[in-house]
């Protein structure tokens, strides 16, 4: 599972060196009068697959922005108790997310929206973007049966997240 | 229900989630949506989750706050802030509290590479911390400069915060980011000011360091060449409109790449960790962005900007009164919240009061960063705080919050010039 996680943390984060190099070979041929046909485009649609991605990583790790002033101040029952009710609401919204998302790309893929310059059609993208918010919901309820049932192997990844950081 | 009391019981509700730790841009989301289907409809509620969530991971604009978190992490895996804090210690480490003062411009020059204020302070805990210590520095002292050394990051350009600030308000990412150039060195000047001060006011409080002969002097500032480069390359790009501000976030993490390759500074597992680092603070923050776009309809259903602005500019207080009153909810907001948190759930809020008073959007956004800014050094919660008690461990945090004193007195020295001067920040943008 551990494996299966840090290839989805390492496939988004390969895409945002796409981004990155997408946007620097962009300028550099501007100056040459070069340019990428749909470099723009693409760039907006790897970088949309790239956070869905992220978020699945991010919402697994527990390392989303959050206000820990309550959670510092309390005993480990209760931070335990506070965990498992914050990941149950973030499996109940990206669950939400994620049934919404599949309506958007479905109605792409109805409109049959394509890029500008090459005319290829978007709703690959975001179907790819959505298996990430679909990713994202199988992470976050097995972050949530470990919470409950298995706490000891969230404080070690918790602890190998820190010495990562 | 009216949709006054709808909007006051989203509040509670929204505050009530986040102090339960839910993520901030999860809980901005659930109350936005569910107060939107409560008024509207659950149909056109759901229709907006899958709209707004695409719109935004897509939205061009918003690929300047993945791609300046990009050129941070290479900077700072490649060592840059190492070769800062060497020059610096070479040239001032001699004077008394020399050492702080050199942190303090190291922590500066490493901010303009890196937009970060989190990464300076967690950086240069490992870099200058051990020295300072070395000389003798109280431990409080220590970790209290490179606290606020690190609030550098926010202020001085390329900035998310601001960056972010610029997307949430529709204002230009680049005249922001050159507003924030005099801020950030007044900034720089009145800490190692505040530094001197102390050094001269407590003898032996404050140890010189080692006098660094010419020649060692002049080859620790060769060094710093590629961070003077890349800075220059950066905003000068977007000064001289060379760039977009996305566009100079792509080509400041390509140059930073570039650079770290060349130099032999950045190997392949150096790489996996920036590019890492980066994808995982990106998903942060956009979840974030999502969550206060779609609590925004909410807001805007249940017009609370325009209620805010009405009942603001209705005290009577004045443009300044007012002003002064959003500064101190800022501050009080600062014990609770993450300071990208506060911007974002805030700013679409007040930023309809900072408009019907008149006063530049631009200069306001420079003021509400360093106001954040303070929060991560103030107690309770002080972010940069945190970042070095996890570096430094055998620091306790009040000791921490003791040295961090001085410098939270200087910033709202800093603040009240810049309100009373808005031309200090408003100079440089108005030659763009």
């Amino acid at each position: 599972m551990d494996r299966f996680i840090d290839n989805i943390e390492r496939l988004a984060a390969l895409f945002i060196g796409i981004v990155a190099a997408d946007v620097f070979i962009t300028v550099v041929l501007r100056a040459f009068g070069i340019s990428i046909p749909d470099s723009y485009n693409l760039g907006q649609n790897l970088l949309g697959i790239l956070i869905f991605w992220g978020i699945a990583a991010t919402s697994y790790r527990g390392t989303h922005i959050t206000v820990d002033l309550v959670w510092a101040n309390v005993g480990p029952r209760w931070q335990r108790a506070i965990d498992v009710f914050a990941t149950l609401v973030l499996l109940f919204v990206v669950v939400v997310q994620t049934y919404t998302l599949f309506d958007k790309t479905l109605s792409t893929y109805a409109s049959n929206l394509q890029t500008v310059e090459l005319r290829l059609p978007v709703w690959p993208f975001f179907a790819v973007a959505w298996l990430g918010d679909v990713s994202a919901v199988m992470l976050i309820a097995v972050r949530t049966y470990r919470l409950v049932f298995r706490p000891e192997l969230m404080a070690k990844q918790a602890q190998a997240v820190k010495v990562v950081e | 229900m009216s949709s006054d009391i709808v909007a006051v019981i989203g509040f509670v509700v929204l505050f009530a989630l986040m102090l339960l730790r839910v993520p901030v841009g999860m809980a901005m989301g659930l109350v936005g949506v569910a107060g939107f289907g409560y008024l509207s409809g659950s149909g056109p509620a759901l229709k907006i989750v899958g709209h707004t969530s695409m719109r935004t991971v897509t939205d061009w604009n918003f690929a300047v706050v993945p791609l300046f978190l990009l050129m941070g992490s290479f900077a700072t895996t490649s060592g840059m802030s190492r070769e800062l804090f060497r020059a610096a210690n070479a040239l001032l480490g001699h004077l008394r509290g020399g050492l702080g003062i050199a942190t303090i411009a190291a922590c500066g020059g490493f901010a303009a590479i890196c937009g970060s204020s989190v990464a300076t302070a967690a950086t240069f805990s490992r870099v200058a911390y051990p020295e300072m210590r070395r000389f003798g520095y109280p431990q409080s002292f220590a970790t209290g400069v490179i606290a606020a050394g690190g609030t550098l990051g926010v202020m001085i350009p390329p900035s998310t915060v601001l960056a972010v600030y610029g997307l949430i308000t529709e204002q230009d990412i680049g005249k922001l980011f050159v507003a924030g150039i005099v801020p950030g060195l007044i900034a720089v000047l009145m800490y190692m000011a505040t530094i001197a001060l102390i050094g001269q006011a407590f003898q032996g409080y404050l140890p010189a360091g080692e006098r660094t002969p010419w020649g060692e002097r002049l080859s620790a500032m060769r060094d710093i060449w590629a961070t003077l480069l890349l800075f220059l390359f950066v905003i000068g790009g977007i000064y001289g409109g060379l760039f977009t501000a996305t566009e100079a976030a792509g080509m400041g993490a390509g140059g930073a790449f570039l650079l770290g390759i060349a130099r032999r500074r950045l190997s392949g597992k150096d790489i996996r960790r920036s590019l890492l680092e980066a994808t995982r603070t990106t998903a942060a923050v956009f979840t974030v962005l999502i969550g206060a776009i779609l609590f925004g309809y909410f807001l805007t259903i249940t017009q609370t900007p325009q209620k805010v602005t009405e009942f603001l500019t209705g005290l009577g207080l004045g443009r300044y009164g007012v002003l002064a009153l959003i500064m101190v909810m800022y501050l009080v907001l600062g014990c609770l919240m993450d300071a990208l948190a506060m911007i974002i759930l805030t700013v679409p809020i007040i930023f309809p009061v900072i408009k019907e008073l008149g006063f530049d959007p631009i200069w306001f956004g420079v003021i509400i960063v360093m106001t954040v800014e303070l929060g991560l050094i103030h107690p309770p919660v002080g972010m940069n705080i945190f970042v070095i008690k996890s570096v430094v461990e055998d620091v306790k945090i009040s000791t921490i919050f003791y040295g961090v004193l001085p410098f939270i007195i200087t910033d709202l020295l800093r603040l009240v010039l810049l309100i009373s001067f808005p031309i200090l920040a408003l100079w440089l943008p108005s030659k763009m």
